[in-house]
């Protein structure tokens, strides 16, 4: 094995929890969700000799995840925005790896799958923590655009999480 | 809720993932790509080989022809092959313009729209210049099979001519209308869902 292979999956094996929650919310489907796993670890894995540490790990593996996951060809494009809880709850919970997963989480996953996919895409940023500067550049978009948008998503977000609450 | 409640219900999640271990991670990185660029590149790669293989076969078997009508066909065949051969090149070269992952993600859409749409366009063009080139070579092997004197004399008469010239639009709507709904079948749903994503984008 290459210097360059240890150090990637060195890389993707810390950090792999990233890449399991682009997964998680960009397919509902366990199968599909595995086959976008290893296409992200696939594009990664080509993208890395041009990563030269100037950016943040994560943000590199979120920018390759996320164009990977919402570029990714669908079929059935609008799918994941008619689950409802109750399915969310069966596709979640059929997989061994969130069998324990509580109430509250899977009321979250649930809310951020009602979002599109641009929306998708910074709230699970900003729910790990990645500064609004960084959102903006893996978005392309500008720090005050971040800013609005991050406004108009968590009023939608509390408003999804309080008919979740409902059910 | 606040946003900073959910973090700590989001970072929950991440000790709950079925780790994958080193070597499934090192068989991910030797598999084939499954996106929609490396599909078409592998479909048209399978083209062009299949192609080739048909016209080096459909080369040894006109060089050992005779001269004759029979000839004149293989080698117009053969010609056909190196227009294909020419089209699938410039396909692999407009799908080898796709390959950017490293970009943000509005520059990426934004190249991603702009190369398929070039694609569609011309993968859309060049059936429309195909289809009236496969019913004039129609029409050639009807006239070789005859006698060109009789082919000649049955295509000038007014009759012949409105019959042709009707077959000609018809198979040219038809087949025009097929490839449109065949892209948009295949790409167009797409195509149009990445324009969406962009626009999301970019009313932001």
């Amino acid at each position: 094995m290459t210097r360059d292979k240890e150090t990637f999956l060195r890389l993707i094996n810390t950090h792999q929890g990233l890449i399991h929650k682009v997964c998680i919310m960009y397919e509902n489907d366990r199968e599909r969700r595995n086959d976008l796993f290893q296409e992200i670890v696939l594009q990664l894995w080509k993208s890395f000799p041009g990563f030269r540490g100037d950016a943040k790990i994560t943000t590199w593996m979120y920018r390759i995840a996320l164009n990977t996951a919402i570029s990714a060809y669908r079929k059935q494009s609008r799918e994941v925005q008619t689950q409802d809880l109750d399915e969310t709850h069966q596709n979640i919970g059929d997989v061994d790896a969130y069998e324990h997963n509580d109430e509250n989480l899977r009321r979250l996953q649930w809310a951020i799958r009602q979002l599109s996919d641009i929306e998708r895409a910074m709230i699970m940023m900003a729910l790990d923590e990645v500064p609004y500067e960084e959102i903006a550049e893996t978005m392309g978009i500008t720090q005050n655009n971040v800013r609005v948008r991050m406004n108009r998503i968590r009023e939608k977000l509390r408003k999804l999480l309080v008919i979740g609450h409902g059910d | 809720m606040e946003i900073e409640d959910l973090k700590e219900l989001w970072k929950q999640q991440a000790e709950r993932f079925e780790p994958r271990n080193a070597n499934e991670l090192a068989a991910m990185i030797r598999r084939n790509s499954t996106d929609i660029v490396a599909r078409l590149t592998r479909s048209v790669w399978f083209e062009l080989g299949l192609t080739l293989v048909a016209a080096v076969a459909f080369l040894i078997y006109a060089l050992r022809l005779p001269t004759g009508s029979l000839k004149g066909i293989s080698i117009s065949i053969l010609l056909a092959f190196c227009g294909y051969c020419i089209y699938y090149i410039k396909k692999l070269t407009i799908l080898q313009k796709f390959r950017r992952r490293d970009d943000d993600l509005k520059a990426n859409l934004t190249w991603l729209v702009k190369n398929l749409s070039s694609y569609l366009r011309f993968y859309r063009r060049s059936y429309t210049i195909l289809y009236p080139v496969y019913f004039l070579l129609g029409l050639l092997f009807a006239a070789l099979e005859r006698d060109f004197d009789t082919f000649y004399s049955l295509i000038t008469q007014p009759t012949t001519i409105i019959i042709v010239v009707s077959i000609a639009a018809i198979f040219y709507f038809v087949s025009t209308w097929f490839t449109d709904w065949y892209l948009k079948k295949l790409y167009g749903n797409h195509l149009t869902r990445l324009e969406n994503l962009l626009r999301d984008l970019e009313h932001a």
